[in-house]
């Protein structure tokens, strides 16, 4: 299963006083059940030095995979040009179009609209977990980690 | 192709690559496995997982299957001692294994004039005890959907298997094998051959003697014109055998006196080889200097190196000084055994890869040894730079910087090999025996087909690290 974890959470899943759920996602990762996808571009705006750390260690393991620029950043360009996208964070759209990755971690409103859109996101339908309502781990959160249907196969 | 000297001996480079190594109950790889290789091969994994046992495995195949001599495994730098050291051992009341199994598959541009096809092979062989050493009992060469193999059965009767696109067909030869039970390495390539080229007239294939196997056709003349042009016969004139180095190199001397540099897996030779070059070969020293200095700037070692004779004639002691200069002072000279270890270790390494006359095929067992991490890191992009289609090299490492520098340079397109052109071995020991996972990478540098296990040891130590 891949995952995308916005740049606005990265510090609950890999800071040192994660909520549980946060804590729960890391597991995930760390264990490689669950893997992550990042664009150069997500990578560049993280500047969270734990994630930027994980997230380099795990490119070398085979556990984070890191995107092609090209096909990311034209999507990008796509997404930005016919004006779908409410949220100001196109390129995480595209990266889940590219990478197949339909489970996001963000506690990004307007992002969490445009990843269930269908007409952006389909087959399957992106999932979003978001610590927003609630920092405890609920079943809602279990069921989405797992959940094995969530990546589109490449 | 192009011709180079090789000791006394003239002969033709052909680009030989091994895609593929297959293994079975040889030493801790009891399952039978295959592994992909690539220009650039990578092996990687803990200590005592077999690396070392593959490589020699490596040389042992290029030795039966190109240099027709029967492997010597207790050769430096890879002695795996006797037959019972080297057979798997199953554990609990399993035993030895009687026979061992290895086989390559390689891709060969055709020797043939106005060919560009390339030429896919395959060759194998079965080793048994033979006294206390492995010896070849069986082998195998194949080309498309072609094959010849020839084997010892156990009541001692040699069987010739030999297959086309039409059928297959064997024939029983009575050899004196009351004496010799085993592949006659004189024989090589196949006695086949040899019958072929006795066989007179104007039935040449009855001469030979094929029965067919199940509903095979008898043995016709197309069948006779597929063999004469399979393509392992042209591959028997390959004499230029792998380099093969040993992880600890000789120690670097004050004063060398010359003698003749002949290759051994320490580098002992290569100081002899410099001042040979440097006093026979002025053009070739300065296109060889040059590029030993150009790794030696990027790999933060040296600025410069030269050979001091230690008198006018050829036959006097000679040293092998290097000069580190700052940014803008220049350094002195300084006899290399006055510098870091590390750069005599690096230097016999980085001198056979740079030398215009290197073979096709490197063996190198952590060639990062003693090294900084930027000089380790400045070795992968040397890697990236000579591996080709025409030089293949197989590399046993345990440094990071090396990986993740070849991995980059890929990614990068610095030099020309493509993700498909590197290929990363995991050896994974589990109980007695060894899984061999076959990695490769991608354009963006992503590590495919990679096992949770795969540097698990690495991201458990990062999460502790940052306290995760």
């Amino acid at each position: 299963m891949c995952a995308i974890v916005d740049v606005n959470v990265s510090h609950e899943v890999f800071g040192s006083n994660r909520p549980e759920a946060g804590e729960k996602f890391f597991q995930r990762l760390n264990s490689g059940s669950l893997h992550l996808v990042v664009s150069r571009k997500l990578l560049a705006e993280l500047t969270y030095g734990k994630a930027q750390k994980w997230i380099q260690q795990g490119i070398l393991a085979g556990t984070v995979r890191l995107e092609a620029t090209g096909s990311v950043d034209r999507n990008e360009k796509e997404l930005t040009r016919v004006g779908k996208c409410i949220s100001n964070d196109a390129h995480i759209i595209a990266l889940a179009q590219i990478s197949g990755a339909r489970l996001l971690y963000s506690n990004d409103i307007a992002l969490h609209e445009n990843f269930g859109n269908k007409s952006l996101i389909d087959k399957p339908r992106g999932k979003v977990y978001s610590t927003n309502r609630r920092k405890d781990f609920t079943s809602a959160q279990e069921n989405l980690l797992n959940n094995r249907n969530l990546c589109r196969s490449r | 192709m192009q011709p180079v000297r090789h000791g006394n001996v003239i002969v033709v480079r052909k680009g030989i690559v091994m895609d593929e190594i297959r293994l079975k109950d040889y030493r801790c790889f009891r399952e039978d496995q295959t592994a992909r290789l690539a220009p650039l091969t990578l092996l990687v994994g803990e200590n005592s997982t077999g690396k070392t046992s593959f490589l020699a495995i490596v040389r042992a195949l290029w030795d039966l299957a190109f240099s027709h001599t029967v492997p010597d495994f207790k050769e430096e730098p890879y002695d795996l001692g006797s037959f019972d050291e080297i057979a798997h051992y199953r554990g609990g009341g399993g035993g030895k294994a009687e026979r061992f199994l290895a086989e390559f598959r390689a891709t060969t541009p055709s020797t043939r004039r106005m060919s560009k096809k390339l030429v896919s092979q395959k060759f194998g062989a079965t080793f048994t005890k033979i006294g206390t050493t492995p010896y070849p009992v069986g082998r195998r060469f194949g080309s498309d959907d072609c094959w010849i193999e020839e084997y010892i059965e156990k009541n001692h009767a040699y069987i010739i298997n030999v297959k086309t696109s039409r059928g297959s067909w064997e024939k029983r030869l009575d050899l004196d094998i009351e004496e010799r039970p085993m592949i006659d390495e004189r024989r090589i390539p196949p006695i086949i051959l040899f019958e072929m080229a006795l066989a007179f007239g104007e039935n040449r294939e009855e001469e030979l003697g094929f029965k067919p196997l199940g509903d095979s056709p008898a043995f016709g003349p197309d069948d006779y014109e597929t063999l004469r042009r399979f393509p392992w016969y042209d591959l028997s004139e390959f004499r230029v055998r792998p380099f093969a180095s040993a992880p600890v190199r000789s120690k670097p001397r004050r004063t060398y006196d010359p003698s003749r540099p002949t290759r051994d897996p320490e580098g002992d030779y290569v100081p002899m080889y410099l001042a040979d070059v440097f006093t026979r070969r002025k053009k070739e020293w300065t296109e060889l200097k040059r590029r030993l200095q150009e790794f030696g700037k990027a790999a933060g070692l040296f600025d410069d190196i030269s050979i001091k004779r230690l008198g006018q004639r050829d036959s006097a002691p000679f040293q092998i000084q290097i000069r580190k200069s700052g940014d803008k002072l220049k350094g002195p000279l300084r006899n290399l055994i006055d510098v870091g270890y590390g750069v005599s270790q690096a230097l016999w390494v980085i001198t056979e890869l740079l030398r215009p006359d290197s073979p096709p095929l490197f063996l190198l067992q952590q060639p990062e040894v003693h090294l900084h991490p930027s000089a380790q890191a400045a070795l992968g992009s040397l890697f990236c730079q000579i591996a080709s289609s025409e030089r293949q090299l197989i590399i046993e490492t345990h440094s990071d910087h090396l990986l993740d520098r070849v991995r980059m340079d890929v990614r990068d397109g610095r030099g020309t090999l493509k993700p498909e052109d590197v290929s990363i071995l995991f050896f994974e020991r589990n109980e007695l025996d060894v899984h061999i996972h076959s990695l490769r990478i991608d354009g963006e540098g992503n590590v495919l087909n990679a096992p949770d296990s795969y540097r698990r040891f690495f991201m458990e130590e990062t999460a502790r690290s940052l306290g995760l």
